[in-house]
């Protein structure tokens, strides 16, 4: 019995289809360095069976983070973690949806955009002891 | 936990497209049922059947089977017309019907035995297995059975002989959160090798979410949407948008809306089909000072579907 992999969690009644809660969560543990090169993801099977979902979706998951460059298939192995090279793209990426949520609520609060900017600069450099 | 509890089937024998279903129409005592349904599903598809009480699932199904006879249209059901499948494609179809009545004189074990004798091929060990993990005692007889026991003897009679077309209607109606999941991941199990087509109909949609490709909406007799669960939520949004003035209808003909509600300054549309462009055409069209997007689960899509 192959190890229950407990580092996916999916909402299969969120209005996010489950092959993208499953694309963010492993890009991001990818980007976030939470599993590095050359790691294997967990197979397609036991990724279905321990989160009781249709193959296909993982498989849907899996082939999106190869064609984003983050994993590659190795036959008979299965997909690895791939070596970093348009990283920063890749992160700015990620970041995208939650800059976006910013945005609008700032729109929504009447904030003008030195005003956002201004209060995320301190948040950003407010990191060095972390 | 088990794996591959079925033989993959051999692709030779298995048609490309597991269900064909053209211009089917049925009316009982001229009040249609049924108008014109098309539908096609491909071998390896787990199709989830969506429709309200009334919306003609049941009779779907049924002339799918060729237990109704259409009045117009046919169903091919794994290259073979419905009405005169022969006995070798009707041996590799199972189907659990809604209401399910077992002999009420035998016994568990008695029905197992007299269900198999029918097939020329039956899984005994998968059967045991079901038998025990949904925890059915063998001596019971069938006349004794909860709603919920007749439900799951059903399912594992059906599985008994590995269709390679399962058929299931209503299938987790009677079945409580436990047996539900059990009976998904069975599911599952069966649809893992790619080879086997299941087609069954709920108004559960989170069943239907977990372990469903694929989904098609019955609404008044026709199917109102057929295709990839994934693509449906990916396409139909709700727009929440504020506006410093109260708005009205003529300035949100907004193409592929399905459903407007407005109130005072903000309205809430939901759009299929969803184009990235409209919210900054809109931002700037009626001057609105938020627009939100939301997303909707397979729930709240079948209920935007089904505004009057």
């Amino acid at each position: 019995m192959p190890p229950v992999d407990l580092s996916f969690l999916v909402h299969p009644t969120s209005g996010i289809p489950i092959y993208r809660q499953l694309l963010d969560q492993i890009r991001s543990q990818i980007l976030g360095g939470r599993r590095g090169e050359g790691e294997y993801l967990p197979s397609v099977r036991s990724v279905a069976d321990s989160l009781q979902i249709n193959p296909m979706t993982v498989s849907k998951a899996y082939s999106l983070l190869e064609r984003e460059g983050l994993v590659e298939l190795v036959k008979g192995q299965g997909m690895r973690v791939a070596a970093m090279r348009s990283s920063s793209r890749a992160k700015s990426d990620a970041l995208l949806p939650l800059l976006e949520q910013v945005a609008a609520t700032a729109r929504h609060l009447s904030l003008s955009p030195e005003q956002v900017i201004k209060q995320l600069k301190p948040l950003l450099e407010d990191h060095t002891d972390d | 936990m088990t794996n591959a509890t079925l033989p993959a089937l051999g692709t030779d024998s298995v048609p490309a497209t597991a269900i064909d279903v053209r211009g089917l129409s049925k009316s009982f005592r001229r009040r249609p049922v049924l108008n014109d349904v098309q539908l096609s599903v491909p071998t390896g598809s787990v199709l989830g059947l969506l429709g309200k009480n009334a919306a003609g699932k049941t009779t779907f199904l049924k002339c799918l089977l060729g237990l109704i006879r259409p009045d117009a249209g046919a169903a091919i059901l794994l290259g073979h017309s419905s009405w005169t499948l022969p006995p070798s494609i009707k041996a590799s179809i199972g189907y659990v019907p809604q209401l399910v009545t077992h002999p009420a004189w035998m016994n568990i074990a008695q029905i197992v035995e007299y269900t198999a004798s029918f097939y020329p091929r039956w899984n005994d060990h998968l059967v045991s297995r079901l038998l025990l993990e949904w925890e059915l005692d063998e001596s019971q007889k069938a006349g004794s059975l909860s709603l919920g026991t007749q439900q799951k003897l059903a399912i594992i009679l059906a599985l008994g002989h590995e269709p390679s077309l399962l058929i299931l209607d209503e299938p987790a109606a009677s079945l409580d959160p436990a047996a539900r999941r059990d009976f998904l991941k069975a599911l599952l199990d069966i649809a893992a090798d790619g080879s086997r087509t299941i087609l069954f109909s709920t108004h559960i949609t989170s069943d239907l979410e977990r372990v469903a490709d694929s989904v098609a909406i019955l609404q008044r007799g026709v199917i109102r949407y057929h295709g990839a669960l994934d693509e449906l939520k990916d396409s139909v949004k709700r727009l929440h948008i504020t506006t410093p003035a109260p708005l009205t209808l003529p300035q949100l003909t907004i193409p592929n809306v399905l459903h407007t509600r407005l109130a005072g300054n903000t309205a809430t549309i939901t759009v299929q089909h969803l184009n990235p462009d409209l919210i900054p055409t809109l931002r700037r069209t009626l001057g609105a000072t938020d627009i939100r997007t939301e997303d909707l689960n397979l729930e709240d899509i079948f209920l935007e579907l089904h505004h009057d």
